[in-house]
């Protein structure tokens, strides 16, 4: 349970009184303020598990790549025995940045500065000099390691936390699991990342990609209308729907945790209307997952979905999978099915973390995957789509890394920073008939709820002292 | 070893005894499709730049990685970049830019300069195509920031001479950030 820590600001402002919770409303003041970056680094990125990779990044014994954990620098590294091990990028003896390189591979990572050395684990082996004992005799050598993180790995990915005893990555997942198993464990071999992750920077608050992860389907009308108007989701003269209008493409489920993590399932009936002229309802989930199946998978791979799902995965994987969505505090899941001009459809699947880098500052890092199993083919394929679709050069996401720098530069205003966010569109219908999973779950038009529970859960630990 | 499926197509080699002499006919040529091209980008004619794209283009920029000296070679990476077009992506960026009113990344466009500069050209083994290799330093400016973002980078081209003029058929740019400096290659480098 958490201890309620309600903190003051300096102009007597609390954290709470950002937040109402009965008109569902976050002040402005949120996207910016420096004093609550320095909060947020310490109650939220040094206390949750934090997205920082997937293991096929480092698949020798001593790889290692560089990463961080809010504004903390680690190493992500995997020792002799195959463990993978984060620590913290600072050497204990002069607070240099021990690791400078992005990626490599070693089994001794020195600091340039006066050579003290530490094993992939962050164990300290020694320092120069060792006669004349340069590390000194006050401090024993197993006291001496680089601080270490506590690592969970799941379908390959890669978290840590330095909360050493609190919940375990499972926990902290909650009901999200059970649809994240949808997307992570879908075949024996796993995914693996296509390349190193993409990189940039903008000029915003990490909150404002973040909240916006939190599975806003609303912006896509607007902001991403390029889609309905000359790209993939461009109308055919006879289809549904009028000219860029891409509302039809925003129906389904949404999700929500009470750790903020958030899914919008998408569903695939219309698509699987086109490609089959069929009913939804008098096909199979097998069948339906056969003619559209998951990203990254194909038909012939299909047999190993129905093997490792139960029913009601199938049920969701095949009627409303989870496409776009975000696990709390800043990651984003990318399992989209995008139309091809040919009428053929190729998955994508992405994962984005949001670095802060100050309160004006966040990195978008990019990582883009298949199965192992993918087909070569297949696979470059999907690379090309996400390239041109998402991430640095993405047609499709240059226009959210336009639009965060001027919230959070407006967030700044005196009389702005009043005023308030609102969270005010609730799915009011609940989950809908036969919905397989567990969690909050709303039925219909992409809504605010998931949002909400982020900034619910944000609060939550914002609060929270312990 | 069957050519890794993820990479694209290889340029050809900068040989220095293929060097086509600075301020020769070729060269002279070589230069004014870089100028050209650089007003095209930077005056928003994107349609006209279009023309001067072959139909075969592939239009690649690596990620850049923080190597050790000795792992120089590992300093571009070919599997992931951060832009991997062909001429039907060109396509769709170029009438997202101009054929919509929601390209809202570039809507007002950013305010470009593309200076070009070391401009190397060589002789291939194909007699129609020359290797053009070049710096590009690109100021990017949006909105009301007094900042410009900066993109230094170098270009390694291949411009297929044809019928009805000289075309870009590759381009590869390796950017000098690992980590870029700008919200988005929104823009063409």
């Amino acid at each position: 349970m958490h201890q309620h820590a309600e903190t003051t600001l300096r102009d007597g402002t609390t954290i709470s009184d950002l937040i109402n919770h009965e008109t569902r409303e976050v002040k402005v003041r949120a996207l910016s303020d420096p004093e609550l970056y320095e909060l947020e680094m310490e109650r939220i990125f040094a206390k949750t598990w934090i997205f920082l990779g997937h293991e096929t990044e480092i698949p020798n014994k001593g790889d290692f790549v560089t990463r961080d954990m809010g504004s903390d620098a680690v190493i992500v590294a995997r020792d002799r025995d195959n463990e993978i091990h984060v620590s913290l990028n600072v050497c204990p003896h002069r607070a240099m940045r021990v690791q400078t390189h992005d990626a490599g591979n070693t089994n001794v990572h020195m600091c340039i500065y006066h050579g003290w050395a530490f094993k992939p684990n962050g164990d300290f082996i020694g320092a120069p000099i060792e006669k004349e004992c340069m590390h000194g005799k006050m401090t024993p050598k197993d006291q001496l390691g680089l601080k270490k993180a506590r690592v969970a790995l799941y379908g390959g990915l890669i978290f840590a936390t330095w909360n050493i005893d609190g919940p375990s990555l499972e926990e902290f997942f909650g009901d999200a699991k059970y649809y994240f198993d949808t997307l992570f464990l879908r075949t024996k071999g796993g995914l693996e990342v296509l390349g190193p992750p993409q990189r940039f920077r903008i000029n915003a608050n990490w909150k404002t990609a973040c909240e916006q992860s939190a599975a806003d389907g609303f912006h896509t009308l607007t902001l991403h209308r390029w889609l309905g108007e000359v790209g993939p989701y461009a109308k055919k003269p006879d289809a549904e729907g009028k000219g860029a209008d891409l509302s039809p493409e925003m129906y389904g489920s949404e999700v929500w945790t009470d750790h903020g993590h958030a899914l919008r399932c998408i569903e695939l009936d219309r698509k699987i209307v086109r490609l089959t002229g069929k009913d939804p309802a008098e096909l199979t989930p097998a069948e339906k997952l056969t003619v559209l199946p998951p990203p990254g998978i194909t038909p012939a791979m299909v047999p190993e979905l129905l093997e490792r799902f139960d029913d009601g995965q199938l049920k969701l994987m095949s009627w409303r999978p989870p496409q776009v969505g975000g696990f709390f505090p800043n990651g984003l899941f990318e399992f989209i099915y995008l139309p091809q001009p040919d009428g053929t459809i190729i998955g994508a699947c992405a994962l984005h973390a949001y670095i802060p880098k100050g309160p004006d500052k966040l990195e978008f890092m990019n990582w883009i995957f298949a199965e192992k199993d993918t087909p070569p083919e297949l696979k470059a394929r999907m690379l090309r789509q996400s390239v041109q679709m998402l991430g640095t050069s993405g047609m499709v996401e240059m226009e959210d890394s336009d639009t965060w720098p001027h919230q959070t530069e407006v967030a700044k205003g005196a009389m702005s920073k009043t005023i308030t966010m609102k969270y005010q569109a609730l799915f009011e219908n609940g989950a809908p008939e036969g919905w397989p999973g567990p969690g909050h779950v709303g039925d219909g038009f992409t809504k605010d709820d998931t949002q909400w529970a982020w900034w619910k859960y944000w609060h939550e630990l914002m609060t929270s002292e312990k | 070893m069957e050519k890794n499926p993820l990479e694209p197509r290889p340029l050809p080699p900068s040989l220095r005894a293929n060097r086509v002499p600075v301020g020769s006919p070729l060269y002279n040529d070589m230069v004014e499709f870089m100028y050209d091209e650089a007003e095209l980008f930077d005056t928003l004619r994107l349609r006209d730049w279009i023309a001067m794209v072959a139909k075969d283009i592939e239009y690649t920029v690596p990620l850049r990685h923080t190597r050790a000296t000795r792992d120089q070679d590992k300093s571009v990476v070919r599997t992931v970049q951060h832009m991997y077009d062909d001429y039907r992506s060109i396509m769709l960026r170029v009438m997202r830019v101009m054929d919509t009113r929601s390209a809202w990344g570039e809507d007002p466009p950013s305010r470009t300069k593309h200076m070009v500069s070391n401009i190397r050209v060589y002789r291939t083994d194909k007699e129609d195509e020359f290797k053009v290799h070049s710096y590009l330093l690109m100021t990017r400016n949006r909105f009301d920031h007094d900042k410009f973002d900066l993109i230094p980078c170098e270009r390694h081209d291949v411009i297929r001479k044809t019928e009805s003029g000289y075309q870009l058929a590759r381009r590869e740019v390796i950017i000098d950030q690992a980590v870029l400096g700008t919200p988005n290659l929104g823009i063409f480098l």
